[in-house]
């Protein structure tokens, strides 16, 4: 479910960024609102726990491998949906830092498939609800399969339609959401299982813990109603981010979007290829205006000129560093 | 100078269910109190209501004349210092010199002072070399030591220890000794380590059943097998044979 | 070694390169910070068939890893997890886009160049995500984050969750040992105990919470941390090191430098 930097396209992972950004900025706004200076040791530290606990292999019946907990409704059961989407920021960060699962620019969009869906629809529309009556074991159950499972389609089916965005892949969409949607349904059912499992024992042992107990009534300042605007209007915000995409996909460098477009475009002949491309980049920047590739002339062709420059630009590259070093070293 | 004064206290977690019951405990000075007793017989309790961490208590606790109430509870934490049992979770953030500003810098010293009292609360516990190292990174009798490093540094006049013994090696809780031995505040030590008692304190508290049983000098009530055996203790190892 | 000894000492053996007293270790942490940021842009900005290009920005990763003296082998257990997910995606390629590219003098399916870019993406963007935690302790990239005004709180949660994961790695290590030595034939951890064996390590965690929290309140925490950390100043050689990198980002960003260098011969 980590996506790699590879994955995207730097206009789908800043526009997830801001949405994130956005989701975050609200959520540390209603933390500081609840004023509970003990909430942050309780962040910290349970950020650590779903950590750690994530790492633990349950075995599933019947079959030869395991699952793990699904953290984010975990956090959300307990913390409520802000603290817990700030905790599980803390959470992806550290598994994107330390451990490399997830990159640091697609740290956006992770954020959002999993932390955003798993903690704000997780919590505020399947936990709540259901909890509105008071909390019973059968309902923990129902609400954190039925949360894993629709948070774990809807981090699902972003990751297909980022990575499509980004325009790194081929698969026809169709396929990829095929794909993808039935593995996670499985996933999601057996961590909502573990889940739950987890979640009934803090039930029996100590039921205050648990978001939304006691206080079921409560403030219902974010009501259905509320919720459902809110979603629809960061829905919106997406959806305008990233229908600029080609626009801002063009930054630092203007050129790119055109040039995607006309290696991407089937009339342009084979033999313009990559060398037209190259050449236009070099009229258009003017820098070097009278440079002729001699290579696509000659015997060995430009791909050995590619290689060639490589090794040389690579050789003086390491030479450079460790003349570097050396006077470095000798200066101190 | 330093005082604490219990009387007449009880204190129940859950209503009529006592943990302690009518405790009284005055001291004074530069005192140094052992406070025994079995597991679970509410030492710790004893000591969080002193800090204000359990509150809602029957009778009177005074720190220094103060009575621990709510709006006291910010002067009476300035005077006294805390070292909790698992050092890990006294030490939360990265490094020691941090962990032992925190208190400083909260309590809104200038950097000066706070950079001050952390060079001597370090020099006090003779670990100066682990000032920018790593918390994670150190051993059990070095975590322990930055523990009550982190509340020298808030130059308190009082001193509540829990089990500050555990869990360390025979030289580490040798060094344990002798630093605390250096210290001139009251000190309150709750603890299993009755050679550790008998080394430290002059006085004892013996605790059993939510009451105080006995109160005295240290080597008399440790060396007084039958009552030591009567409430669910032992005698110091350099006493048995 | 388990997954879980295994994560704990990659913690630990990472805080120990990112604390070393070298060069690139002492350079600022925004602009390493800064500098990692635009090149994995970078990197990723580049078009599906522009594989010379791209191939041109291993410059920095090498010169990277060689001036901090890091060992390739080290990084090489990150690309572990990323590289077979990005090739599970990029293999399809090939079979789904058939348009013949040119590089060079040789013809091939766009596809097969696409699934390349996207491989040596994965590559790049890891080994530079390296080189930055390699050299950069997680509390210089959280004074890195604070300079460009992240919320305080976000700041000392993640502190705190980084400070109490090893602790809680072990605890949970502990456990699920000493589970597996009362069941050694199961790979994992039974059903029938899933509830009561994590709830058990949750209850102790929110204890240990608890315990902290009264430790913070007894020396005087009323909610806000109050700045943490040393300042750290930008001197000259940070702001060169920038300026160099950046004019590197660019100038291999914007032209094949591999080609024109090769074709000079």
């Amino acid at each position: 479910m980590h996506m790699a930097d590879a994955l995207i396209a730097p206009a789908v992972g800043g526009a997830m960024y801001v949405c994130s950004a956005a989701a975050a900025g609200y959520s540390i706004k209603k933390v500081r609102e609840e004023n509970d200076p003990k909430k942050i040791p309780v962040m910290g530290i349970m950020g650590a726990f779903v950590f750690a606990t994530q790492m633990m292999n349950f075995t599933i019946p019947g079959t030869g491998s395991s699952g793990h907990l699904c953290g984010g409704m975990l956090l959300s059961a307990l913390l409520g949906p802000y603290a817990g989407f700030l905790t599980m920021i803390g959470v992806l960060l550290i598994q994107c830092l330390l451990f490399a699962d997830g990159g640091i620019l697609a740290l956006g969009c992770n954020i959002w498939n999993m932390a955003f869906y798993g903690c704000f629809i997780g919590a505020l529309l399947i936990w709540k609800p259901i909890m509105k009556n008071g909390i019973t074991k059968g309902k923990i159950i129902l609400a954190s399969i039925l949360g894993c499972v629709i948070t774990l389609q809807f981090g699902a089916f972003s990751v297909t339609v980022e990575t499509m965005l980004s325009g790194v892949t081929e698969l026809p969409f169709a396929a990829f959401v095929a794909a993808m949607q039935p593995i996670h349904l499985a996933i999601g059912a057996v961590e909502g299982i573990i889940t739950a499992a987890v979640l009934c024992f803090v039930h029996e042992a100590r039921p205050e813990l648990l978001y939304c107990n006691e206080q079921a009534e409560g403030e219902g300042r974010f009501t259905f109603k509320n919720t459902v605007i809110v979603l629809s209007a960061i829905a919106l915000l997406i959806g305008g981010v990233l229908s600029c995409t080609p626009l801002v996909s063009g930054n630092p460098d203007g050129l790119e979007w055109s040039i995607e477009k006309i290696t991407g475009s089937t009339e342009l002949d084979a033999a313009a290829g990559i060398h037209d491309t190259f050449a236009s980049i070099q009229d258009a920047t003017a820098l070097l205006p009278d440079y002729a590739f001699k290579g696509s002339e000659s015997v060995l062709g430009t791909s050995f000129s590619g290689i060639l420059g490589g090794l040389l630009v690579v050789a003086l590259c390491i030479g450079a560093c460790y003349a570097f070093k050396f006077f470095k070293k000798k200066k101190s | 100078m330093a005082e604490i004064r219990m009387e007449h206290v009880s204190f129940s977690y859950e209503k009529g269910n006592y943990v302690l019951k009518d405790i009284n405990i005055k001291a004074e000075g530069a005192e140094s109190i052992g406070l025994i007793g079995a597991n679970g017989i509410g030492k710790s309790t004893l000591m969080k209501m002193l800090v204000g961490l359990n509150q809602g208590f029957e009778g009177s606790v005074l720190v220094d004349g103060m009575p621990v109430e709510k709006n006291t509870l910010n002067e009476i934490r300035k005077k006294i210092g805390y070292v909790f049992q698992d050092s890990d979770n006294q030490l939360f953030l990265s490094t020691a010199y941090e962990d032992i500003a925190f208190g400083p810098k909260n309590y809104g010293f200038s950097d000066e002072e706070v950079a001050r009292r952390v060079a001597r609360a370090l020099e006090l516990t003779g670990i100066t070399h682990l000032k920018d190292r790593q918390t994670y990174k150190m051993s059990g009798g070095e975590k322990k030591l930055v523990s009550i490093a982190t509340i020298l540094s808030m130059e308190p006049e009082i001193i509540l220890m829990d089990e500050p013994s555990i869990a360390l090696d025979p030289r580490n809780r040798r060094n344990l000794i002798h630093i605390l031995n250096s210290f001139h505040q009251l000190k309150i030590i709750a603890s299993h380590d009755l050679d550790m008692i008998w080394d430290t304190c002059e006085r004892t508290i013996l605790m059993a059943d939510k009451r105080i049983i006995c109160d005295g000098d240290t080597k008399e009530i440790l060396s007084n097998r039958e009552l030591m055996e009567e409430n669910g203790l032992e005698l110091p190892l350099r006493l048995m044979k | 070694m388990n997954q879980i000894s295994n994560a704990i000492y990659e913690i630990h053996h990472m805080d120990t390169i990112a604390s070393r007293d070298q060069w690139v270790n002492q350079i600022h942490p925004l602009v390493k910070f800064v500098l990692t940021v635009t090149y994995i842009a970078m990197v990723v900005s580049f078009s599906k068939y522009d594989l010379i290009g791209l191939v041109g920005m291993m410059v920095y990763p090498i010169a990277g890893f060689i001036l901090a003296e890091l060992s390739f082998k080290d990084s090489l257990k990150r690309l572990r997890i990323v590289i077979p997910l990005v090739c599970l995606i990029g293999i399809v390629n090939p079979f789904f886009d058939r348009v013949p590219i040119q590089i060079g003098d040789i013809t091939v399916n766009g596809g097969v160049i696409s699934m390349f870019t996207l491989i040596f993406k994965g590559i790049f963007t890891v080994l530079a995500a390296y080189l930055l935690i390699a050299t950069t302790t997680i509390e210089k990239i959280c004074y890195a984050l604070r300079l460009l005004h992240l919320p305080e709180i976000m700041i000392t949660q993640f502190l705190l969750t980084y400070r109490y994961v090893t602790v809680l790695l072990e605890e949970v290590n502990r456990i699920t040992q000493a589970y597996s030595l009362r069941a050694p034939n199961q790979k994992g951890i039974h059903y029938k105990v899933w509830g009561t064996l994590t709830g058990q390590v949750l209850l102790r965690s929110m204890d240990r919470a608890n315990a902290v929290y009264e430790s913070m309140l007894l020396r005087g925490y009323d909610g806000s941390f109050s700045y943490m950390g040393k300042d750290i100043g930008i001197t000259v050689p940070d702001v060169i090191y920038m300026i160099f990198w950046l004019a590197v980002f660019i100038i291999f960003r914007r032209y094949p430098v591999f080609l024109i260098v090769g074709s000079l011969f």
